[in-house]
């Protein structure tokens, strides 16, 4: 696969982006993804649009939202799955070669209403929405059936929470939490035993855009620099009810990471410098890790991850945002020297339900 | 031109009604999945990814139902992914099943989905909520008086009357009696269209499509599965969409890029799959229009827009014939079109079951002879979202520098 | 089990999110603006355009509208209809609404036109056909909504 990104902006996180209008939020951010590429929207032939209606509060959230994306006159397309997967369709729409320039654009203000309730109507009304589930007990449901498989309990979650915290803390595009004692950690209330308040990783607002490119596009402007190669993608869905081997079996993880590697014509996860992965608690944190025992990347979510910043929806297409700022020297102080591989991982649903991985190379 | 050429090799719909009782929602979608997989000839294995058509989940009423679909449409352990363009849904979601193959990542897609419109009787309540709660939530704007605008708007630009939108539900009940799937049909005159009461001018309840329950599936490929698979199958030769500014007062006037009335967006988007598939005089190339119709009043102006007649001109020909299913100059819509069946998440991809069933010669009492390019299109949104898709019995030429 | 029951079953559901919108710059200035009886476009320098509702952008040049422009009170409308319908959560009907270009601004604005009489729909569409002049009538003591105001046929 042959597809670049050119230019990217991610907006500065909060707990709530209170001081703009979500439109605003959207234009502003593609507008300095423009910048960042130095093209102007005129330039740009298609869009990619990655948004969920039920978190915007919006029947139809992208009849307001295409425009400022910028897709005003422009062949525009829409998935709700995942930021990620926006990343993995707009890859495909550029590689199918009827395109040269666009836009990805993805957003999430879950401070517009009340995350938990919008999860909760993702419940069928049969069967699981009179017992009610959520995302936190879902969490909590794979937090107990992951920990049996693999051998770890609360107090390594702890642990893990602490130590994302810990990377969280030396990225300066996260939110700056500030790094909590381990005992305030194993304190903190029950959610959903096994998880803990504490374990969760912290909702936030935000968005993203990027600037994206085919070769041909690349060939013909010789002055534009990429940021970064696409060179595979991988998604897959799991099903939907719960059993153990579903909640602990990781498959979908598994398969999507392999989808992505094939294509990009990478052997193993070792051979990466770098994986970000996308761990809403630390109990996926531990499970993942668990899954790459023994092929582990040089460096894992060097960015914190969803403990820097926790648009949920996004934070996967935020860390394909990080791993290609390490891949094109701008990660600052948390820079990976001469880093040349790395994958961005997103999760999304009932238990990650839905997975995504897209290799991003150094061009 | 894309990379791999692409195929449908199956489709199929269920039948629509206003409520499926006896079904469950995922259960209708697994229905229309089955449907298309036998009519491609293909196993769920041998599909390689999924990509799930739904609209607005508040009819239905359950967030995200793809999710919950994803094991009863042979989804699970699948790429699978939803596309959602509100009354686009359709025709996009099969141009993203498009850019699976066309971009050679799968050989093998299933472009799915269901809707129940009529699950909450608050359908054009949630019509409402989709209008921007600042500015435009407060006016009572909803599809029917959203679509009643631009039709005032193009009876004073052109001169159409009531009457003549009349006749064009008239010929919609009539061609949907040959078709088992359609939820209205039968035979009334322009006087019953006249006489039913009036909702928002210039409307009367039977311009206005019903609220429907169904699904619909399309599996595509690349051609060297449609080789194996199908002896004729319906090649997808041009894909293209437009969106627009939600504001339609953005759309209007002196100051307008584009004209409300007009829905130019779709114009852009069907020459641009006209390029694609090489068509270059669409009246006489095109012998099928699947048109993404709800009400009586979007035919004149998108027969226009796909360059079958001038702008202004389509109502006088439509009295004269010209859009009929037999003896037309086009055959406008043989399925029925939208105006007899709206299940918004799959009505796109309804047109586009239509549209090949009739190429692949699969449209039963509907089919006609000699179809060789069909056109569907789909709309959604603020009359802002467009989609136009190309489909032929014959791909274009490859491309040569692979 | 009987083979000729009919399957009707149903199993009642209701959706209330609660949801807080932020309101941002832009639309705060016009909200504010409505309070002292002005409706205030948007204008983008880059393109000439001023437009309503107001943006923070122009999708024609995709630059930012960084500057300001009062509404006339009077305007035509560019399309319009007579809702006769029933719908739940919506006004009792008939009533009429339009987009309107008002005086000074690029882009139409839709709100109710009131004090026609509708009994006689055809009769009263008539009179509501694009290039119609309308005027703006407010409240007495406007709220901030864009609902402060309506639009009136100017003769």
């Amino acid at each position: 696969m042959d597809v670049f990104v050119i230019g990217q902006a991610v907006h500065k996180p909060a707990a709530r982006i209170g001081d703009k209008r979500l439109e605003e939020l959207v234009f502003d951010t593609t507008h300095a993804a423009l910048a960042d590429a130095g093209v102007k929207r005129a330039q740009i032939d298609h869009v990619t649009i990655a948004g969920c209606d039920e978190l915007d509060g919006r029947s139809i959230s992208s009849m307001l939202l295409a425009a400022p994306a910028g897709a005003q006159l422009r062949d525009e397309m829409k998935c709700t799955d995942s930021g990620l997967t926006g990343l993995c369709l707009e890859a495909m729409r550029l590689e199918a070669e009827i395109f040269d320039l666009g836009l990805l654009v993805s957003w999430s203000k879950p401070s517009t209403a009340p995350l938990e309730d919008v999860m909760r109507m993702r419940c069928e009304p049969f069967y699981t929405r009179p017992v009610g589930l959520n995302m936190a007990i879902t969490d909590g449901l794979f937090a107990q059936a992951a920990g049996a498989k693999y051998g770890f309990d609360e107090f390594d979650a702890d642990e893990a929470v602490l130590d994302s915290y810990r990377r969280a803390g030396r990225n300066p595009r996260g939110m700056g939490h500030a790094v909590p004692h381990v005992e305030a950690i194993a304190t903190s209330p029950y959610v959903a035993t096994p998880l803990r308040q504490a374990h969760q990783a912290p909702i936030t607002d935000g968005a993203v855009a990027m600037v994206v490119a085919s070769a041909r596009w690349l060939k013909s402007n010789p002055r534009a620099k990429p940021l970064a190669r696409v060179s595979g993608i991988g998604w897959r869905n799991e099903e939907y009810d719960l059993g153990a081997d579903r909640l602990a079996g990781l498959s979908g993880f598994r398969a999507t990471l392999d989808d992505a590697l094939k294509m990009a014509g990478v052997k193993s996860t070792a051979d990466l410098d770098l994986l970000e992965l996308d761990s809403q608690t630390g109990f996926h944190e531990l499970a993942y890790r668990a899954v790459l025992n023994g092929h582990a990347p040089k460096a894992i979510s060097t960015s914190g991850g969803a403990f820097a910043q926790n648009p949920y929806f996004c934070t996967g297409l935020i860390n394909a945002a990080e791993a290609i700022l390490q891949l094109s020297d701008q990660a600052g102080p948390i820079q990976i020297p001469g880093a040349k591989r790395a994958v961005a991982h997103g999760s999304h649903g009932f238990a990650q339900q839905g997975n995504v991985a897209v290799v991003l190379e150094r061009v | 031109m894309a990379k791999d050429i692409v195929a449908v090799i199956g489709a199929a719909q269920t039948k629509f009604k206003t409520h499926y009782a006896d079904k469950t929602y995922i259960e209708l979608a697994q229905d229309a999945a089955k449907l298309a997989m036998d009519e491609a000839g293909v196993t769920p294995d041998e599909i390689d990814a999924v990509v799930f058509s739904m609209a607005p989940t508040q009819f239905m009423g359950v967030n995200d139902c793809d999710r919950w679909a994803t094991s009863h449409v042979w989804g699970a352990g699948k790429p699978y992914m939803r596309i959602h363009a509100g009354g686009a849904t359709g025709g996009s979601a099969l141009q993203a099943g498009y850019v699976h193959i066309a971009s050679g990542v799968y050989r093998t897609v299933l472009v799915v989905g269901a809707d129940r419109v009529a699950e909450t009787p608050d359908a054009q309540h949630i019509l409402n909520l989709i209008w921007d709660r600042f500015y435009e939530h407060d006016f009572a704007l909803n599809t029917v008086t959203m679509t009643a605008l631009a039709a005032q708007r193009y009876m004073a630009r052109y001169g159409a009357t009531e009457e003549q939108f009349a006749r064009v539900v008239v010929r919609g009940r009539k061609n949907a009696m040959g078709n088992p799937y359609a939820h209205l049909k039968g035979a009334i005159t322009v006087d019953d269209v006249m006489n039913s009461p009036r909702v928002a001018y210039p409307y009367k309840r039977f311009d206005i499509c019903p609220r429907s329950s169904g699904a619909a599936a399309v599996v595509l490929s690349n051609l060297d599965v449609a080789k194996q698979k199908c002896a004729r199958p319906a090649f997808v030769n041009g894909v293209s969409a437009i969106t627009h500014s939600v504001f339609m007062g953005d759309r209007m006037g002196v100051y307008s890029e584009t004209e409300f009335a007009d829905h130019d967006g779709e114009h852009i988007a069907a020459y641009e799959a006209y390029r694609q598939a090489g068509i270059t005089d669409p009246a006489s190339q095109i012998q099928v229009a699947e048109l993404y119709d709800p009400f009586s009043t979007f035919q004149f102006p998108i027969v226009e827009g796909l360059g079958f007649c001038g702008r202004g001109r389509a109502a006088a020909i439509s009295d004269e014939g010209g859009w009929d299913m037999v003896g037309g100059q086009v055959a406008v819509n043989p399925s029925g079109g939208t105006l007899c069946t709206n299940p918004i998440g799959v009505t796109g991809l309804v047109r586009i079951v239509d549209a090949a069933n009739q190429i692949m010669g699969k449209a039963g009492q509907n089919q006609l002879p000699g179809v060789h390019n069909a056109v569907a299109t789909a709309a959604g949104g603020s009359t802002q979202f467009f989609t136009v898709t190309m489909l032929g019995d014959d791909h274009v030429a490859p491309r040569t520098n692979v | 089990m009987s083979a000729a029951a009919a399957i009707d079953d149903v199993i009642h559901g209701e959706w209330h999110v609660r949801y807080n919108y932020s309101v941002g710059k832009v639309a705060g200035h016009f909200f504010e603006g409505l309070k002292q009886k002005k409706i205030l476009a948007s204008f983008a320098p880059s393109s000439g355009i001023a437009y309503l509702p107001p943006r923070a952008y122009c999708e024609r040049s995709f630059e930012p509208c960084d500057g300001w422009v009062e509404a006339g009170h009077q305007g035509i409308i560019e399309a319009a209809t007579i809702v006769t319908a029933a719908f739940e959560n919506l006004p009792p009907p008939p009533y009429a609404i339009a987009y309107v270009r008002l005086d000074n601004v690029s882009t139409a604005l839709v709100n109710f036109v009131r004090g026609l009489d509708l009994s006689d729909v055809p009769a009263a569409a008539s009179k509501l056909k694009p290039g119609t002049k309308v005027k703006v009538v407010f409240k007495d003591t406007p709220e901030g909504r864009i609902t402060d105001f309506h639009y009136e046929l100017a003769e």
